[in-house]
Parts: structure tokens; sequence; C-alpha cells
């Protein structure tokens, strides 16, 4: 990662717009910014942004689905701005693909935070690797390969195996979780770990539906289960 | 009740004419020998010698009998004892004759004026092998005494055949009244429960509640009426509550509006905050207002719109299982509040909460003692001894709540005190700290300790019902 990262905002609201851009770029980020989510994924493919910071409300196609169109070919971190931290927005946008969320009116520094930690999880951290069965994670080259295949990960997807792998066989809470991927200092929303779990399993697991590597703990969290 | 009604009215009926034909049968009949036996005997008594003797009386008795109505006659003459002068010796004798008839019989009563003869026919009725009636009376001061025996067996016979048919027809009458009673109920009473179950359904809210109408009765009326009553009451309904979400969706739209614009605000309010210090001294106060209401009205934005989602019911648990006291510490870690804040918690209370909630809860009843009460803020967690419940209290060292106040404070916008227009709240803060607890299933009191300072406690289950929370689909 660079020093000044390169983000990319989509939001259609242009006061909106123009208050963030001021304030992200005053915390030391290189914003881009677009109105509309045609103009969002066009931008995207010109400048390649490091993260993008994404409203869901968008006039023409909406969040969730440039979202999506993102998620086809990158693995780039996603934060959406949703109106509301209750409704069906959170779970949608989660499952769309977006790393985390931040609801508005949202303050800069909270946003920037957020910002930061999502990509801290893209940094890599020691330089070993290790396999469990087909699938093979290289600590040092931060790459998931599955019976040789590489596997696009998000960096919170990453961040979210590697935290698992790392404590093999021992379940975590969702809270434990937020505070090791996400960076949440506080008790956050666990609705955050399980949709990121089950992307995750889309992607690592033979049959998504009856995982045998990231397993379901009741009433705990998830543990990582060395294949037998 | 139809059918005891006409079966007592169909008893009595047949019971009365009964006893009214039974005693005017038996009257006529023995009023008709009795008259007989009195004119036979005085037509034939003249005949008797003037000391008669055994064979004159049974003579005689023969003679009364035979008048043509079938009775027998004894005579018997206190001089000729042990005479048995009868018209069937065999069947009749004195001996049969009641002793309270011979005692009325063979007593004078004083003659006068009104009364000429001393000697009066006096009968009885008697049971012997049969109904009888027992007539008798002295032929002259000294003569004999003659008795008269009437069977009544005939009138008996009639009797019991009146009596049969009487049962018959009241068991006629019965079964009459009980198919009438039917139909009664099926035309009158059963329309009417009807009316009464939808009267009750509607009273319990089922305002859908209609009754069919048939025929053009009262009743049919009534039940059209009920109808009548039931549509404009359910349109009454419909329209307030349709005018109470119309007012509800507005609050929330507007909450919603306003956001956009807060939003914008806010993004700029760090920059502007940031530079305040560089400011020109006069523009500087300026600025920090404009931070510091924007923050202000941010909240009070954000209290609204979760307002609304209570009241329109569309607030929802994200639950998961949290260590409350992990949960009070990340809430006053987050608000820099350590210095101000004796929190007493065990680890290991485990309970399952939507933590954004409660942190809001915390947050509002911490924050509030803090406003109010002044340090040391204590905060006290506990398990109940069941381990089905964890109560929280936040107490204060403050002067306590007014007791009018008590029952206010968790009325939205309810300031205690009324000349200080502008509080640091949005007034709505321990309303939506209450409703957060109640969507747990649980609850927040309000009081005073008795050593000062007011208390607020909290009390929530551990464990929510499986509805609440969202359950894994895996």
């Amino acid at each position: 990662m660079t020093s000044v990262s390169f983000l990319l905002l989509i939001e259609d609201d242009d006061a909106i717009r123009t208050g963030l851009e001021l304030a992200l770029t005053r915390q030391g980020h290189r914003v881009a910014s677009a109105a509309s989510g045609e103009d969002g994924l066009r931008l995207f493919k010109e400048q390649r942004p490091d993260l993008i910071v994404l409203d869901v409300m968008l006039p023409g196609i909406d969040g969730f689905e440039v979202c999506r169109r993102i998620r086809r070919t990158d693995q780039l971190p996603i934060i959406l701005l949703t109106a509301r931290s209750d409704d069906i927005d959170v779970v949608v946008g989660l499952e769309s693909g977006a790393d985390d969320y931040v609801v508005k009116p949202v303050q800069p520094r909270v946003l920037d935070a957020r910002i930061r930690a999502v990509l801290r999880r893209g940094e890599r951290e020691s330089s070993d690797s290790a396999a469990y069965g087909g699938l093979v994670i290289d600590r040092s080259a931060m790459t998931v390969t599955k019976d040789g295949q590489d596997l696009q990960l998000t960096p919170t997807e990453l961040r979210l195996l590697l935290e698992l792998s790392r404590r093999p066989g021992q379940a975590l809470s969702r809270q434990q979780l937020l505070r090791l991927v996400w960076e949440h200092d506080y008790l956050g929303d666990s609705r955050l770990v399980d949709a990121c779990v089950q992307r995750l399993r889309a992607k690592v697991e033979d049959v998504p539906s009856a995982p045998t590597l990231i397993r379901t703990v009741r009433g705990v969290g998830y543990r990582l289960d060395p294949p037998a | 009740m139809f059918a005891a009604v006409a079966l007592v009215t169909a008893v009595s009926a047949s019971g009365i004419a009964y006893w009214l034909n039974r005693d005017a049968v038996l009257k006529r009949a023995q009023n008709a020998s009795l008259n007989d036996f009195r004119g036979s005997l005085t037509r034939n008594v003249s005949e008797l010698p003037l000391h008669p003797g055994c064979q004159d009386l049974a003579a005689l008795a023969v003679k009364v009998a035979s008048s043509g109505l079938a009775y027998d006659v004894v005579v018997v003459d206190e001089s000729l004892p042990g005479c048995v002068a009868s018209s069937d010796p065999i069947a009749f004798t004195v001996k049969q004759v009641p002793p309270a008839l011979v005692t009325a019989v063979n007593k004078p009563r004083e003659t006068g004026p009104g009364n000429p003869y001393a000697y009066h026919l006096y009968w009885q009725r008697v049971n012997l092998a049969g109904p009888y009636v027992v007539g008798g009376t002295k032929v002259v001061p000294d003569g004999p005494t003659a008795y008269m025996f009437k069977s009544l067996q005939n009138e008996r016979a009639d009797l019991n055949t009146l009596g049969w048919s009487l049962a018959i027809a009241t068991l006629l009458a019965l079964v009459g009244s009980a198919l009438l009673a039917q139909a009664a109920s099926a035309t009158v009473l059963r329309p009417v429960r009807r009316l009464g179950d939808a009267a009750r359904r509607l009273g319990e809210g089922k305002l859908d509640t209609r009754l069919d109408v048939e025929g053009n009765d009262e009743l049919a009326d009534l039940a059209r009426t009920f109808n009548r009553t039931a549509e404009s009451l359910s349109d009454q309904v419909a329209e307030l509550s349709a005018r109470e979400a119309q007012s509800r969706r507005f609050v929330a739209d507007m909450s919603h509006e306003l956001r956009t614009p807060l939003t914008a605000m806010t993004a700029v309010t760090d920059i502007l905050e940031d530079e305040a210090d560089s400011l020109d001294p006069m523009i500087e106060p300026a600025v920090r207002i404009v931070v510091s209401e924007t923050r202000r009205l941010s909240d009070l934005v954000e209290n609204l719109m979760e307002v609304t989602r209570f009241d329109a019911g569309t607030a929802k648990l994200v639950a998961d299982e949290v260590d409350m006291a992990d949960l009070i510490m990340s809430c006053i870690d987050g608000r820099a509040w350590y210095d101000a804040v004796e929190l007493d918690a065990p680890r290991g209370i485990l309970a399952v909460v939507d933590p954004r909630r409660l942190d809001v809860v915390f947050a509002n009843l911490i924050g509030n003692a803090l406003k109010h009460g002044g340090s040391p803020v204590k905060v006290k967690v506990r398990q109940d001894d069941d381990a089905r419940t964890v109560v929280v209290s936040v107490s204060d060292g403050g002067p306590g709540i007014p007791e009018d106040v008590l029952p206010h404070v968790f009325d939205r916008f309810y300031k205690a005190d009324k000349g200080r227009a502008r509080s640091e709240g949005s007034g709505l803060g321990l309303s939506i700290a209450e409703a957060n607890a109640r969507i747990h299933g649980g609850a927040i009191t309000a009081a005073n300790h008795p050593e000062g300072g007011a208390v607020f406690t909290l009390t929530l289950p551990l464990t929510q019902p499986p509805a609440a929370g969202p359950e894994e689909a895996r």
C-alpha cells in the first residue's frame, strides 16, 4: 500500500459528495468522485482506485448493483454508505460483496477509520504459508490457492481466512472476529461476519452449503477445521 | 325453557280438568243416590208398624233398596240389637258403617227456626272393596236408623278413563310444545344468540364481523343495523389508523429528508472544527456554534428516526451473544467516560442482545446520569439468581429526580425544568433507551436512591425468544 490511498467516492447528492470529498482529502486520501453508478463504474475502470465508498441509493443502477458488477472482476474493498443500520440495506449490501458499511450522517473520522482498517487488511504480515487440504494460504504473497488455482479474495475475506487459519480448530466469536478483522474497537454488527463468512465459503468450500473447512459453532461463532 | 313452561302448563291444565270433573261426577252420582234414598225411605217408612220386628225392618230395607238406583240399604233399630235388616245381608251390615257417621246420624240437633228437624241425612265416602258412599239418617225420632250403601265403581271407571284420556292429551300437548319450542328457538333464539356472538367478536376488535340477513322480520332488521354499525365502526378505525400511519410516515420521511443535508454538513464540520482555532476570534465562535449545532441536529434526527421505527414497529434486533461487561466497557471507552464512571461488572455474564441498541441504552443512561447527577456515576451489573435476567443499575450522586417528574422521565420531549427550554439532550434519549429495552423483552425503571441520587435500573432477559434474533440458515 502506498501511504496516500486513492479512493473513489460514488454519491449522487452534490453537497454530500463535495463535503465527503473535502473531508477525506483532508484526512490524507486522494479522492475521485462520481455522481452515478454508471459514471462510477467507468471511473473505476479508468483509474483503478484502492477503495470505493459507495452510496446505496443511486439513480440508475443502485449501489448494490454497482457492488455486484465490481465484484465480478475485482476484489478491492468497498464501503457502503447506507441510510439505516437496521434495515434490509445492510444485509443486501453485505451479500452484494461490500466489506463494511457506515450509516449516514457519518462523521468523517469514523469513515476514515473504517477506510484505514479495510486497507490494512490487505497488508502482508508474516512470511509463512499453510495448507488445508487443497487450500494453500501463502501469507507472504497474500495469496490463496485452491487445488493450484488462484482464488480471488477481497482483503476482508483474506483477513478473515488468515485470522481463522492462525487458530485452526479454535472457535472465534463474531465479536472477536469483528475486533480482529474489522478492527471495531466496540461491539459491532455481527451481520458483517456472517455475510463475509458466506462469501468466503462460496470461494473456498467444495460445497458452500455444506461447509467442511469453515464451520459454524452454534452459540459461539466460527472455526477453521483442518481436514482430517 | 320453553319446554319447561309447556310442561307445567299442560300438566296443570289436565290436572285441574281432572279434579273438576272428578268432583262433579262423584257429587252428581252421590246426590242422585242420596235423594232417591231419602225419597224411597220417606215413602216406605210409613208402612212400618209401630213396633216393627226384625222381619219388618228387613222388608223395609229391601223395599227402600228396590227403588231403581242400584244401592243397598241397612236398617237398624236400637230396640232390636242383633237384628240384621239388610237388602243384601251378606255384603252389607251395620258394621261397615263408619263410626263417625253413626255418631252424626244418631245425634239429635236442636230444633228451631231454620232447622225444623232434629235428625239429618249424613253421608261419608268409604272404601269397602271399592269406592262407596254411605248415607244414613234416623227415620223418625224414635224409629230405626237407615243406612244406604252406593257403589261408585262405575264413576271411578269413568274417571279412570277420563284420567287416561287427559294423560294422553297432556303427552300430545308436550310433544307439540317441544316441537314448538324447537321452532321458536330456531326462528328467534338462535338468531339472537348469533347476534350476541357477533357483538362479542366486534367488541374483541374483529371489525370485519358481519351477520347474514335472512327474512324481513325484526330480527333481520336488527342484523342489518348491526352490520351497518360494524361497517361504520371499521371505516372509522381504518380512517384513524390511515391518518396515524400517514403522520408517522410524514415524520419518517421528514427525518429521512433532513438526513441528506445533514450528511453533507456533518462531512465538513470536522474541517471547520479543526480550523476554528486559526480563525478570526470574531468568526471562531460562529463556526463553533455551527459545528456543535450540526451535531445536535444530527443526533436529533437520528433519534427521531429511531422513534418512528419503534412507532411503526419496524425496529429490528440484530442479536449476538455478548459479554455484558465488554458491552458497557466499550460504551464507556467509546465516549471517553472512564474517569467519571465506576463500573462494577463481573465478566462472564453473556446475553443475547443487539449490541448497537444496548450501546444506545447505556450511552443514554450513563450520559443522563453524568449530565444531571454528576460523578461519581456507578454502574453495577448483576445476574439474577435463576440466571435468566441481567440487571444493570446506573446511579448518580446528584439531587435525584423530583417525585412529580419521576412518572414522566421516559416521556418524549419531557423537560424536567420548563424554564430551561434548551437542554443539551434531544429529549428523546430516555424514551429511546426504554423502547430499546422493551424490544429486548426487558424494562427500565427510574427511582431515587434512599441515600440520594437517581437510580435507573435496566432488566434484560439473557436470551431472546427465537423469533427475535436472526438465526443462521445454516
